[in-house]
């Protein structure tokens, strides 16, 4: 029975099947949201499970150069690692499907899986704006991954785990937006970054080279790196909400706060110019890195003389 | 540094009403000058073919029936029209004018494109000349 | 100083090569020389900054003569002095002039390969106009051409693709366009790149190709007016209005003051709808789309005036020969005005944007700068010549029409930076507005049109009009009948387009977009002059055929 429950919950609810639901209705709010903001009216509601869905019935045109088992694999792996760091994180505000000490780290890792396949898959193709695109894209990855990654540390250290369930039941509590709120700012730019939503849409540039890494991705690999991706948006939301916003108990303080952030992201979207790559890593490393580095100092120091 | 200069905007779009126009479920109403198809008002018309002549696409092809009795027939390519309104203005007894109302031409036949304007009696002729080769070769 | 005593000085330089002088029109001097001369004759204005070369007018004199001409247009002020070179027609060697004057190179190309010039020091003999299977030796422009000698080499070879992927090292070569989102017309670049820093430009025209030089030649002057407006949707107006000023000059008929006053607000009002356009164009090449969508949104207030007052949103058609279609009566005025109204508010408000958002001026401040000395060498034309300090505007050195009337004031900025551009082309705008109010407030009573005789009397003018790019000049030549025999015309955009090769080298792959938008292009306005080839052919691909192809065609 176990093994059945186990199963229904990684493939069916909450996480897998659901999970990929609900990735596509957010990235439709976003949409709409991003519309609204500019005065248009924005797709309705079906329209990003009718993208994956045309995706899925158009024929993948594999170039020639390609290394296939590659070029099929990429796609899948990179869904796979967003599915995967789904299952320890408070999906919905459920529990999470499985924990252990130490899951944060884990997660974190999973995470950027996705974008290091997109950054493999560029290389894999090798045409010109592919390679471009996969250097912009692991490029953005190696600026922004450290200061994301110690946002989230800030939380782990006032609850004092490495568990995420653990930190979330502290959160529960403890609204640390209020006592670090750069490394709120932190994160939730980063969370930006990693998703490569604008302003920091460089690796994905359409007017500079014409789709980055996925230009010769066609047909179901590039349903599911958009899938990913919308999973990945998902996830993310979820930790920075449950560590952040006060933890997740529950579907409807997961929408309320899941949302929340959500509409704070569609503003960055619509209100900031895309940044050249040069200038994102210049950003990222003089000032996020910076003010989180110094918001962790400040975290540990009080730690120590509550303590 | 001043980030987000559009931020007013932003925010009162959001709660105003978008600016698209939901078409064909919401249309706007042409403006009067606004030069759609072709209209022929045969009564007038003379046959001095300055529509004609001076038409930059060829769309219009003016048929005499009967010069005396002023019937003429004319033919208008509407695919081939672009809608400058030359014609309109060469015309000295104000036979021609471009309509505002008749615009949507979209269509699956391209047979739709080809109308013939002038009076009703006349037109019906020309449609016999136009049969009549058919006929006489059946006969032998 | 007047225009004799500018032509005077033209002429006194002119002096030693000199074989005849014509005055075909007041503000004009023909300076008949030499091929020998000519380069002699070039520098001699270009040192004494006579003016600045605006044009080069290839005219072939007919199969009888056997003779080609060549005109070399230099503009000062209102006055145009022309260096005119009669040469055989199958030894037709002009020297090249491109490395006194940069620009040259692209007149140069087109008469080379329109009318079959050879120009010794040109080492350019790849195509900028014709596609690459034109066959050799056929020369479109000329008077003995036809339609069979234009079938395509007997094997189509695929077009050159620049070499694949990597070049050595870390460089490759990135090619933009003809199908690229950041062009909204096609045309071509290729780019290499090291990492992301661009280390060479080259270009490529002539994709949007209409063969409409060559058919006006067929057309009578009505109908010719028609095809002109549609060689641009943007500037459509403004070639009408050359074309319709250059054949009243021609006929010597002097149109009424009240179309004049109306040719100029319609002007104004295709200017709003231009730099509006280009004002989002320049935000989506930036990833600003918020920018992109508002000022596409306002641009829809001056189209639907524009629809109001001539009866469509794009090629208004408002001009005739002769005068205007379209009057401006009350219900229209007050339109106007209160579209106008809100357009100053909105256009003020994106001012503000540009010249004090952060993020935007990250991509747009201390980019591609080009100095008051680089932009008089590159011969720029338009607002991107005036972001860097010339004042270089027809409508204030040769005012036609109705500009005496109702002028306009320049615009300039100094820095000559993309953001100097911007803020170029608004100000523009916030001086047309103003211009569209005082038009309005006193527009002269009078008729409409003039009348127009049907053959236009033989002659040759030149019009030059301030296009919402730059200058746009038209070379009309009539031989006293209903077509015209020569029809020259020179868009801004020819001119401006060394400031992007040049420019590019050395910044990032990222700021190459927005330096091709900073100037403007416009890619239709560029590609006239070839001749349609009829689809004859003999192959008729099945969608199947045409499937595979695009299949086989991407896989590579």
């Amino acid at each position: 029975m176990n093994t059945l429950t186990s199963l229904f919950t990684i493939l069916i609810f909450p996480a897998g099947l659901t999970l990929v639901l609900v990735g596509m209705l957010y990235e439709w709010i976003d949409r709409k949201l991003v519309a609204r903001f500019q005065n248009r009216v924005g797709p309705r509601w079906f329209q990003p499970f009718a993208d994956a869905l045309k995706l899925f019935a158009k024929e993948q045109i594999t170039p020639e150069i390609v290394n296939p088992y590659l070029f099929f694999g990429l796609p899948i792996a990179a869904l796979a690692g967003a599915l995967t760091a789904a299952l320890y994180v408070p999906l919905l505000g459920l529990n999470p499907a499985s924990n252990f000490p130490g899951d944060l780290i884990v997660t974190i890792y999973l995470l950027s899986l996705p974008t290091m396949c997109v950054g493999l898959a560029g290389w894999n193709t090798s045409g010109r704006f592919s390679l471009i695109g996969a250097t912009r894209a692991l490029t953005q990855l190696f600026a922004y991954e450290a200061p994301f990654l110690l946002a989230m540390l800030g939380p782990a250290l006032v609850a004092g785990s490495w568990q995420i369930n653990t930190i979330n039941s502290y959160t529960q509590n403890h609204w640390v937006i209020f006592t670090q709120p750069i490394g709120f700012i932190v994160a939730l730019i980063g969370l930006m970054g990693k998703l490569e939503l604008p302003p920091f849409d460089a690796p994905e540039a359409e007017t500079e080279i014409v789709a980055g890494a996925l230009t010769e991705y066609s047909g179901r690999g590039l349903a599911l790196f958009k899938i990913g991706k919308s999973v990945e948006l998902i996830v993310g939301l979820s930790l920075i909400s449950s560590f952040y916003l006060g933890g997740l108990n529950g579907i409807p303080s997961f929408l309320l706060k899941s949302l929340t952030l959500l509409l704070i992201m569609s503003m960055f979207q619509v209100l900031l110019t895309r940044l050249r790559i040069d200038q994102t890593v210049g950003l990222w490393w003089r000032f996020g890195a910076i003010l989180v580095l110094a918001q962790l100092v400040v975290t540990i120091l009080w730690k120590g003389f509550s303590l | 540094m001043k980030f987000g200069t559009m931020l007013k905007d932003v925010v009162e779009s959001f709660f105003k009403k978008n600016v698209t126009q939901l078409y064909p479920i919401e249309q706007t109403p042409t403006p009067e000058r606004f030069r759609g198809n072709l209209q022929y008002n045969p009564a007038a018309c003379t046959g001095c073919c300055l529509c004609v002549k001076d038409c930059p696409s060829k769309a219009i092809e003016l048929v005499t029936l009967d010069r005396a009795a002023k019937r003429f027939v004319l033919k208008y390519h509407m695919d081939r029209c672009i809608y400058c309104g030359q014609c309109a203005i060469n015309c000295r007894f104000k036979c021609m004018g471009m309509s505002n109302l008749d615009w949507e031409h979209a269509s699956l036949n391209k047979k739709e494109f080809t109308v013939y304007y002038g009076k009703d009696e006349d037109i019906e002729q020309l449609m016999a000349n136009i049969a009549k080769p058919a006929v006489d070769s059946t006969d032998k | 100083m007047n225009i004799e005593q500018v032509l005077a000085q033209a002429e006194q330089l002119l002096a030693a090569w000199n074989k005849e002088t014509i005055h075909p029109e007041s503000n004009r001097l023909d300076v008949v020389i030499v091929a020998d001369d000519l380069r002699a004759a070039v520098i001699a204005l270009h040192d004494a900054h006579w003016g600045y070369l605006s044009a080069i007018t290839g005219l072939d004199l007919g199969t009888a003569s056997a003779q080609l001409e060549a005109l070399y247009h230099f503009c000062n002020g209102p006055a145009v002095a022309s260096l005119r070179v009669r040469l055989p027609r199958d030894q037709a060697i002009l020297p090249s002039i491109a490395d006194i004057i940069p620009p040259a190179s692209f007149f140069e190309r087109e008469l080379q390969e329109m009318l079959g010039f050879t120009f010794s020091g040109l080492n350019i003999s790849a195509r900028l106009f014709l596609s690459d299977d034109w066959p050799e030796n056929v020369y479109p422009l000329r008077a003995d051409f036809t339609l069979d000698q234009a079938a395509p080499v007997a094997v189509r070879q695929p077009d050159k693709l620049p070499e694949q992927g990597f070049v050595g090292g870390n460089t490759f070569v990135i090619p933009i366009g003809p199908q690229h989102p950041a062009l909204k017309e096609p045309g071509h670049f290729e780019f290499t790149v090291d990492g992301e820093i661009v280390t060479a430009a080259r270009m490529r025209l002539g994709y949007a190709h209409r063969g409409i030089e060559k058919a006006a030649e067929s057309r009578n002057w009505i109908q010719n007016l028609y095809l002109f407006e549609r060689i641009c949707g943007i500037c459509s107006h403004t070639h009408a209005m050359a074309y319709s000023i250059g054949v009243e000059k021609l006929a010597q008929v002097e149109i009424p003051a009240r179309a004049q006053a109306i040719r100029e607000l319609v002007a104004g009002l295709e200017r709003i709808h231009s730099h509006l356009l280009w004002l989002g164009v320049t935000a989506h090449e930036a990833g600003f789309d918020t920018l992109f969508m508002y000022s596409w949104r306002d641009r829809e207030t001056v189209m639907n005036l524009l629809e109001q007052i001539t009866g469509n949103r794009v090629n208004y058609s408002a001009n005739l020969l002769g005068g205007v279609k379209c009057d401006i009566g009350l219900e229209q005025a007050k339109a106007i005005k209160e579209g106008i109204t809100y357009l100053e508010t909105r256009i003020r408000h994106y001012l503000e944007v540009v010249t004090t958002d952060t993020m935007f001026l990250n991509r747009t401040r201390n980019i591609g700068t080009i100095t008051f000395a680089e932009a008089e060498n590159f011969g720029l034309l338009g607002p991107t010549a005036r972001a860097s300090g010339i004042t270089r505007d027809v409508r204030i050195e040769a005012p036609y029409g109705a500009y005496t009337r109702f002028p306009v004031s320049v615009v300039t900025e100094t820095k000559g930076d993309l953001e100097a551009r911007c803020v170029v082309r608004l100000k523009e705008l916030l001086v047309t507005c103003l211009a569209i109010r005082t038009i309005v407030d006193n527009l002269p009573e009078g008729p409409l049109t003039a009348r127009m005789p049907r053959k236009i009397p033989a002659g040759e003018t030149i019009s030059r009009i301030e296009a919402p790019r730059g200058e746009l000049l038209y070379f009309i030549k009539s031989n006293g009948g209903e077509t015209p025999a020569r029809v020259h015309i020179r868009t801004p955009s020819l001119c401006n387009w060394v400031s992007v090769l040049e420019k590019a080298v050395g910044r990032q792959l990222a700021d190459v977009p927005m330096l091709i938008a900073g100037m403007d292009p416009c890619f239709s306005c560029n590609d006239r002059v070839v001749t349609v080839r009829h689809t004859g052919s003999n192959e008729n691909w099945s969608w199947k055929q045409l499937r595979e192809y695009g299949i086989e065609y991407y896989k590579r």
